[in-house]
């Protein structure tokens, strides 16, 4: 940690090299958006979602009226997939900021302050992760049932483990700098030397991760509603939608194929918006 | 010398990034068995320059120029084989031991690779018998003893491992070796042992040195001859007593001025001004301009080129073409001698732990009023223990601590700011990015009650423009960061200041700055200091009194003159006599 | 002895090698324990009469009550009866299913070669792909290899990997049938490993995505270190260099592997799920819906032992690949 060399100095792009990422940036959060957006109004543009025609059954792709078919309750595959969208992302969103705020503060705590509480969380942790998610959510589902937001919460719980170590480790790596020692020796508050002297100083790590945890949050989610776990029967989720739709995938292929790429493609989406922020935090700060 | 006994020539070699250049064409020239010595300063491009010579420079960076490797000639802009350079006619050393070195791998193991290597490539079959022999010879050839090939590095000391890493760098018995700074990160009596191992290599082998490094002192015994760059040009080049004795051009002789001599004290310690540009911002003419006493409007136009000077050297300046000497060299300075009843600082039979580690053990100490005291040792040696433990950093597991009589709480929640405060010894990490100067230090300020009004005048005493307020890390060099943790250090008028190593990691026309202000504040504050160093000759400079530390213990302790001049403990003598600059590992040469 | 030199021994065996290995099985152990009490804790919790569920499907007379609260120790105290579950277990007795009616553990041990070998069979396809193209993607940084292995492994991490598998069902098995579509297949081996070559792939292709993620972010920071210039400087290989880097990778690629693990065990549940394959996955989605208590808490206490022993295997395999670990002491 002497002067950045020589060769680190000319490596850092002439100027107006911003435009590198730009394109990434804006597609992926562009596609993010639109999901957002399409959750959001669901209702709004999908009210009749749930409405059954026994009497149509499944119809393939292209029917009148029915541009993606309609499975096998007469259900129009395309309404479904716009009225699941609201509990396939509204759960990650709160997954992702609920466990980046418990990783942020118990992170920031335990790596400032260590001691006991740096010891029992850290073991607490240690028993959260290693508990695998889809083991727990079964179990959990068939103690106390199945609700979405109760498997929500579940999934916050499961997840926090990994932020709040994320997090504790950058704290660890930030404390031990002069910058901080200099802080503490002139005896400010801790709070002010752990939330505006360290915290801002480890966010992109932590928005990257957030955005990742974003993303594993809607595969968690609907591989749990798949098994049947976190939704109520009937309503509009891609997860079951793709398990009820397995069954019609010679009479109306679109009726699980559809959820299946929503899903993959918001994943997606979010995983590079993660990869694109964090390659553009590394150029610009990392020399410091 | 003719010209057979080259063995290393590059023409016109320069360096290109994304921001254009920077290293400007340079000329270079080692013969067989002698050593060239590559000096300057951070931003001055010597590292590159020796990654150039051997076809590893980051993927984003081009190198242009003709180099010729003995025999056979390239150029750099051409598809170059560089696997049949590597290791058989050129090699690198690198600087730091502790990773230059696959952590994983034995000591044999990686000697061994370039033995198996360069064969490979010369299309030699080698049993592994011979490989194993070859292996044990090159570690004799170092001075290891053959066991170290079934080791790791890790269980080596700093400067074995260095010996490993020249062994393996030599195995395939190459032409040139370029040892890129191969003693900075060393204690001062291991980096002798490195220096001797070299210069035995060279002389047994025929081995040409190209030498880079910041250090004049290491340059000072090692060199034939003397390559200075600034801001990744040529300012001089010449024989090693030409240009050391007698520089020519400004820069080489204020950087010689801003070196602190280890035997006397100077009246003055003359840094250079300002610092050194960095490659986007070199100005246009004379990139020494804006630092230089003989700077006309000339200078700040026109790039003065190389032309030759009497005996034998090159330089590239508009003005000057004889010897600059430097008189400040001869006025010497005297320390100034405290006499106390009550030390300010009192430490009394100080014991700390790493662990399950003893790392002090019972250290007594005392800094009085005014007073700028040293604490001196290598690496291992406690000093920095003992200063985390005075600021609160580190608490003691046995000893009294007290600042005017009163005993300083152990744990850095009972204490008062107003009583220690410490500046570190890495500038780029000293200042949190994300504030401004003026943030940093009004916080600084609060802490003691002093109006933020006082930040400008804070900077201004510590020699930085007002205006500097707004400003953030990253656009401040090394020596003005410094500067800034200084001044935050004073902010609450401490009653004792720690320099933890403050000036180690800068250059030394700047450190030289900053040990000039050091000595002004005290005049002027009052302010004792705790001075921990491993360079015994900043302390002959700065500090009154000294006090010698060996694996936390103190073996002397003293005025500075007494200590240095006539040391009582074999230890100091010992640690005097490593820090002399002149190692005369060459005689003397024409 | 006085105390402090006495503690300072203990720190100082604390923080030897040997000694924070030991400590970390005991903390492995502790936690397994703690996951077994509320485990065992949980049955207390489910909704419904307990009794009436541990009955099932036999009829609730007061004799058979009786019976239950007997066979069960109901009456005892809980920690009473956590200690004869817990004694019971570790001799293998986890009692006597609901739904199969036979003992517990001869149903689980009938299902794991099925899941045992699907796991495995993924996690070796994942390691061999995986573990190569990372190497690749690390050696052409921001080239076009890379970009593109890259931009491919973020589908594999974006897609659950039951849509993976529902993706392979589709292609083939409707329309290139090549492999089966449900089922384990019959009783050989060889006929078995057929039906699981879908369903492993389905796994490997998440698993693949981490692997190799993690492998080219350990390469990269390999490839830019001291000695693997000071490697290059001397005239080694291209091959030689990388195998170095790779050597260098694989304790921090071990070290993350634990990451790798939960994943693997939460998508062979939901890969046998979509291709409906008789093993433990299955069993116990199943074990839940029909509240068989004992099957539930015994298959959770296995998924929690294998997991507790793969963390102390990674803890030696690192002590193995790190020779600094060996001789190290810990730096309080």
């Amino acid at each position: 940690m002497t002067a950045p060399s020589t060769t680190v100095i000319a490596l850092r792009p002439a100027p107006r090299a911003g435009r590198g990422g730009l394109p990434g940036l804006i597609l992926t959060g562009g596609v993010l958006a639109a999901a957002l957006l399409l959750a959001v109004l669901g209702p709004v543009l999908a009210p009749d979602a749930l409405e059954q025609d026994i009497l149509l059954g499944v119809t393939p792709p292209g029917t009148p009226g029915h541009p993606w078919g309609t499975d096998e309750l007469g259900r129009d595959v395309l309404q479904l997939l716009i009225a699941g969208s609201g509990s396939a992302l509204a759960g990650p969103v709160v997954i992702a900021l609920g466990s980046m705020l418990l990783g942020v503060l118990l992170g920031t705590i335990t790596g400032y302050v260590q001691g006991w509480l740096d010891f029992t969380i850290g073991r607490i942790t240690d028993l959260l992760l290693a508990l695998p998610v889809v083991v727990v959510a079964i179990v959990v589902a068939g103690v106390f049932g199945s609700g979405y937001w109760v498997t929500v919460a579940m999934l916050v719980v499961l997840f926090a483990p990994s932020d709040i170590r994320l997090v504790r480790s950058a704290v660890i790596e930030q404390s031990a700098r002069p910058y901080i020692e200099s802080a503490r020796m002139l005896r400010l508050s801790p709070w002010r030397i752990m939330f505006r002297h360290i915290v801002p100083n480890v966010t992109p790590i932590i928005v990257t991760n957030a955005l990742v945890n974003f993303a594993i949050a809607i595969v968690a989610l609907s591989s749990l509603s798949f098994l049947g776990v976190g939704v109520s029967p009937g309503s509009a989720d891609w997860g079951r939608q793709l398990d009820d739709g397995r069954a019609l995938l010679l009479s109306n292929p679109a009726a699980s194929i559809a959820p299946a790429i929503a899903i993959v493609v918001v994943a997606c989406a979010a995983n590079l918006l993660g990869d694109v922020i964090a390659a553009r935090a590394e150029r610009k700060g990392s020399a410091e | 010398m003719n010209d057979t006994s080259i063995v290393l020539e590059a023409r016109a070699l320069s360096v290109r990034g994304p921001r254009g250049v920077i290293v400007e064409p340079v000329d270079v020239r080692v013969h067989a068995g002698q050593t060239l010595a590559v000096v300057g300063e951070s931003g001055s491009g010597k590292s590159l320059t020796a990654r150039a010579l051997t076809g590893l420079l980051d993927p984003a960076l081009e190198a242009t120029g003709v180099v010729r490797w003995g025999e056979r000639e390239f150029d750099l802009s051409s598809n170059v084989p560089w696997p049949s350079l590597r290791g058989s006619a050129i090699s690198l050393l690198l600087q730091d031991p502790f990773t230059s070195l696959s952590p994983v791998h034995r000591c044999g193991v990686q000697i061994a690779d370039t033995v198996r290597a360069v064969a490979k490539r010369t299309g030699r079959r080698l049993s592994s018998r011979e490989v194993q022999s070859i292996v044990t010879d090159r570690l004799r050839e170092v001075g290891l003893d053959a066991s170290v090939a079934g080791r790791y590095p890790h269980e080596l000391s700093g400067g074995m491992r260095q010996r490993v890493a020249i062994a393996a760098a030599i195995a395939g018995d190459p032409d040139v070796l370029i040892a890129d700074e191969p003693t900075t990160a060393l204690d001062a009596s291991t980096q002798g042992e490195v220096l001797e191992v070299l210069a035995a290599l060279q002389r047994e082998r025929g081995l040409g040195i190209v030498l880079i490094s910041h250090d004049l002192g290491v340059v000072r015994g090692c060199a034939d001859d003397i390559v200075v760059l600034y801001a990744g040009a040529v300012a001089e080049r010449g024989p090693a007593r030409v240009v050391l004795d007698a520089p020519v051009h400004p820069y080489t002789a204020r950087l010689l001025a801003a070196e602190p001599p280890l035997d006397h004290r100077l009246e003055r310690l003359e840094g250079i001004p300002g610092s050194v540009p960095s490659p986007g911002q070199r100005p246009e003419g004379c990139a020494f301009a804006p630092r230089c006493a003989l700077a006309t409007e000339l200078c700040r136009t026109d790039v003065p080129q190389l032309s030759a000077v009497s005996r034998g050297g090159v330089v590239a300046c508009h003005h000057s073409s004889t010897p600059l000497v430097s008189e400040e060299r001869d006025r010497a300075g005297t320390a100034r001698t405290v006499s106390f009843d009550d030390a300010l600082l009192q430490v009394r039979g100080l014991r700390a732990h790493h662990g399950a580690t003893e790392i002090l053990h019972g250290v007594d100490l005392a800094v009085g009023p005014g007073e700028i005291v040293g604490v001196v040792g290598e690496s291992g040696s406690g000093k920095t223990t003992l200063a985390r433990c005075v600021a609160g950093l580190h608490v003691p597991s046995d000893g009294e601590l007290t600042l005017g009589g009163v005993a300083l709480p152990r744990r850095l929640g009972d204490r008062d700011p107003r009583d220690v405060q410490m500046v570190f010894q890495d500038p780029y990490s000293a200042l949190n990015p994300r504030l401004t100067v003026g943030e940093a230090l009004r916080e600084a300020l609060a802490v003691s009650g002093r109006p933020a009004s006082d930040a400008a005048a804070l900077l201004e005493s510590v020699g930085l423009p007002s205006k500097y307020v707004g400003r953030r890390p990253r656009d401040l060099s090394g020596g003005e960061r410094q500067r800034v943790a200084i001044a935050r250090a004073l902010a609450p008028r401490p009653r004792l200041l720690i320099c933890d190593e403050s000036v180690s990691a800068l250059d030394v026309s700047v450190q030289a700055q900053i040990l000039a202000l050091l000595l002004r504040l005290r005049d002027e504050l009052g302010t004792p200091v705790l001075f921990i160093t491993h360079d015994l000759a900043v302390v002959r400079q700065v500090c009154d009194r000294v006090v010698v530390l060996r694996q936390g213990a103190v073996v002397e302790t003293g005025p500075v003159e007494q200590v240095f001049d006539e040391p009582q403990h074999p230890y100091s003598a010992s640690l005097l006599a490593a820090s002399e600059p002149s190692l005369e590992l060459k005689g003397s040469r024409a | 002895m006085s105390s402090a030199p006495r503690r300072a021994l203990l720190a100082g065996w604390a923080s030897s090698f040997w000694g924070m290995l030991t400590l970390r099985l005991l903390g492995v152990v502790a936690i397994v324990l703690v996951l077994s009490v509320l485990i065992f804790g949980m049955m207390h919790l489910i909704p419904g009469d307990l009794v009436r569920n541990l009955l099932g499907l036999r009829p609730a007379n007061p004799e058979t009550i009786a019976a239950i609260r007997e066979q069960y120790r109901l009456d005892d105290p809980f920690w009473v009866q956590y200690a004869t579950w817990f004694g019971n277990a570790l001799q293998g007795d986890f009692g006597t299913s609901i739904r199969y009616q036979v003992p517990v553990a001869d149903a689980i041990a009938q299902r794991i070669p099925l899941t045992a070998t699907l796991a495995v069979l993924a996690m070796i396809i994942a390691a061999v792909t995986a573990i190569p193209l990372g190497v690749v993607a690390a050696r052409f940084h921001q080239r076009p290899v890379d970009r593109a292995v890259t931009g491919v492994s973020v589908l594999g991490l974006s897609a659950p990997a039951f849509v993976v598998s529902l993706l392979l069902l589709y292609v083939f098995a409707y329309y290139l049938p090549i492999f089966p579509v449900y089922g384990g297949g019959s009783g050989d081996p060889l006929s078995q490993l057929y039906y699981l070559v879908l369903p492993s792939t389905a796994l490997a292709v998440g698993l693949g995505a981490i692997l190799m993620r993690l492998t080219r972010a350990a390469m990269i920071e390999a490839l830019a270190s001291d000695y693997i210039t000071f490697a290059r400087s001397r005239g080694l290989s291209e091959t030689r260099v990388l195998l170095l880097a790779l050597r260098n990778s694989a304790i921090p690629i071990v070290t993350a592997a634990g990451l790798v693990f939960t994943y693997v065990i939460g998508g062979t549940i939901l890969v046998e799920a979509a291709f409906a394959l008789p093993g433990l996955g299955l069993m116990l989605q199943d074990a839940v819906l029909f509240k068989d208590i004992a099957l539930v808490q015994a298959l959770v206490l296995v998924v929690a032992v294998v997991i507790a022993l793969l963390t102390v295997a990674v803890d030696l395999t690192y002590a193995v690949l790190d020779p600094r670990v060996r001789s190290r002491r810990r730096a309080s």
